[in-house]
């Protein structure tokens, strides 16, 4: 049996400077107001008191809003390609939540398949991910409805569960159990520790009261999905902003662009979005360029297209795309609703 | 036909590892098809890359402009020409028009090939109907030399080309070969004449019906623009053929060429990743009409 730790909460700012010696610890951190996961300042974690979820979710930091992919310049023997420098410290991320966890497995799949993305794969495979279970997650959460609990991750390398003043540390995978055996200054969890941690994650796994049925799902969507009244209505307040696309953990549609400045240029990508019109533009016509179709493009994908190819729903239900709606544009009505006779 | 997911068979030719990193490739001509398509012949910069890379007809490459970005191009000469690549390009965007800016000589990004390619081992032994209009000649013609260069494998070939006008005809110099080959029956077809033009006049899918190739043992293999694609494949269902009988490339937006980006999906399908050829029982099979 794995013998579980424990950390006081006062101590976790001496854990990360521990941590730090080893790795860039990113931790929640506030940006001029929004939420993210950013690199640990070395002392501060009043964190611990205002964090529910990170506004950016932590697909950024392994799939940035944009990149370099590599940089050209032109001299007398022609052109001449050159691959960016690379952050050679690996990233710990403390207090990813599962939800996010599980979405950077959902994102894993494309990224590994087929041909290997590796700029997001070299970032991803020397990550270390520390999960921090929810005590407060938000009245949008839905993450029970898609297979995930607030508290309880398998995506993630180390687990942590509060437990009072204490965090109970959960070893997940190999690569965090070899961690823990680094890091002195740990305690051993007691049977009334764990027993305090499961009774924390069931309370947790209860306050998540949003639903969703994902049965038969797929199923639903294709018999609708010739409905084009129905996508109309369901598409008929949202502004195409594309900020539902931007804040999903598990979107990672991108662009390709170049920049030059007199010979000297460089090929970045950057995020794009289904929800845009000029995203399938061609010069000659349009797929996508009626909203209705933009709508359903970006509900299909993520609940039939997705489990088609890899058998998983591209969804953890973190409710961004909910809270962070300037229409409340809401996707579980969406999936509640839809015109299908059972 | 291999299951439109399955490209294990498919080589890579990665720089770097790094499969968005392009190889450097040289312009060493460039042909005017007619005042709005160009051909490019070019060449890897490096030679033992020359020697090395492979490609299947109807595969794609992403060309790259340094500085004005990457745009996908399928490669329109066939693999059984060794000693350059082609591929042709409409002036319609902001990419293509750079192309069009450019001399011989010129370095541009090449990544590629991807996609699925036309279907050899289905096409061997059978009768081939080629119907293409305006630059779609372009994935077909990489195909049709292919054929013509192991003549022995295929049965009979039946080659529909139109154009809006004898000026836009594209591959002069090709149809002029094929014309004259007596194992091939080439027939050529403007929307509108003008006054040197002596022959047919007619939109490509009637010209197609008036041709009327036999469905037996054959295949026919559709490229144009989408107009023209709508319809031929009823034009070729009146003539006996079936939908896995007909065979089309289809175009998208694909700017990672590899399944990533996400911009060409047909519902779960994407064109670049498990097309850009598919045949019209699969297309007809899409959850999605988006194509």
């Amino acid at each position: 049996m794995s013998s579980k730790k424990k950390i006081n909460k006062k101590d976790i700012g001496k854990l990360l400077s521990r941590w730090s010696q080893q790795f860039t610890v990113l931790a929640p951190s506030m940006e001029s107001g929004v939420a993210t996961m950013a690199e640990w300042d070395g002392k501060d974690t009043s964190f611990l008191d205002w964090y529910r979820n990170t506004v950016i979710p932590p697909k950024a930091n392994f799939f940035p809003p944009m990149e370099e992919m590599f940089s050209f310049q032109k001299d007398r023997e022609g052109y001449h390609i050159e691959l960016p420098l690379v952050n050679e410290h690996k990233q710990l991320i403390f207090g990813i939540r599962p939800c996010d966890a599980k979405a950077l497995a959902i994102l894993d799949m494309t990224f590994e398949e087929a041909y290997e993305d590796p700029y997001y794969l070299a970032k991803r495979n020397s990550a270390v991910l520390v999960g921090l279970g929810c005590t407060n997650p938000y009245d949008s959460c839905f993450c029970t409805s898609l297979g995930i609990s607030p508290a309880e991750s398998t995506d993630v390398d180390l687990m942590l569960t509060d437990i009072g003043d204490q965090f109970l540390i959960e070893e997940v995978t190999d690569k965090g159990k070899e961690l823990i055996a680094k890091t002195s200054g740990l305690k051993e969890a007691t049977e009334t520790d764990e027993a305090r941690a499961k009774e924390a994650k069931e309370t947790s796994h209860n306050k998540v009261t949003r639903k969703i049925n994902t049965e038969g799902i797929e199923d639903k969507l294709l018999a609708c999905f010739d409905d084009e009244d129905y996508w109309e209505k369901i598409a008929a307040k949202c502004i195409s902003c594309g900020i539902c696309t931007f804040l999903c953990p598990t979107c990672y549609c991108f662009d390709i662009n170049d920049e030059l400045v007199k010979q000297q240029g460089a090929r970045f990508r950057s995020w794009d979005s289904c929800a845009f019109p000029l995203y399938t533009k061609m010069p000659m016509e349009n797929p996508r360029l009626e909203k209705w179709r933009r709508v359903r493009q970006r509900v299909c994908h993520k609940f039939e297209f997705y489990p088609m190819t890899f058998n998983v729903i591209a969804c953890t239900g973190c409710g961004r795309c909910i809270r962070l709606c300037p229409v409340n544009w809401d996707i579980t009505r969406v999936l509640e609703s839809l015109p299908v006779k059972v | 036909m291999k299951g439109i997911t399955d490209i294990s068979h498919r080589r890579r030719f990665l720089a770097g590892g790094n499969v968005y990193l392009p190889h450097i490739v040289v312009i060493e001509r460039i042909i005017e098809e007619n005042p709005g398509v160009r051909t490019f012949h070019f060449n890897f910069k490096d030679e033992k890359l020359r020697e090395e890379f492979t490609f299947e007809s109807g595969q794609f490459g992403e060309y790259s402009v340094f500085g004005i970005g990457e745009a996908p191009f399928c490669i329109s000469s066939s693999p059984t020409i060794r000693d350059h690549l082609e591929f042709a390009v409409q002036k319609v965007g902001r990419i293509t028009n750079a192309l069009h800016r450019l001399g011989v000589g010129t370095e541009l990004g090449f990544r590629g090939p991807y996609g699925n390619g036309f279907p050899l081992d289905f096409l061997q032994g059978k009768n081939l109907v080629f119907v293409a209009g305006g630059i779609g000649l372009a994935p077909l013609r990489s195909l049709i030399w292919n054929v013509i260069d192991n003549r022995d494998k295929y049965k009979s070939i039946d080659i529909i080309y139109g154009a809006r006008s004898p000026a836009d005809l594209c591959f002069k110099y090709d149809l002029e070969v094929w014309d004259k080959d007596k194992t091939v029956n080439m027939v050529t077809t403007v929307d509108r004449g003008d006054e040197t033009w002596t022959g047919r006049v007619g939109l490509v899918p009637k010209v197609l019906e008036e041709v009327a190739p036999s469905a037996s043992n054959a295949v026919a293999i559709v490229c144009g623009p989408p107009i023209m694609i709508r319809f031929t494949f009823p034009a070729l269902e009146r003539l006996g053929f079936t939908p896995e009988q007909m065979l089309t490339t289809l175009e998208k937006r694909m700017k990672c060429g590899i399944g990533k980006c996400g911009r060409c999906n047909i519902g779960n399908v994407y064109v670049c990743r498990d097309g850009p050829v598919f045949s019209y029982a699969q297309i007809k099979n899409f959850i999605s009409s988006e194509y």
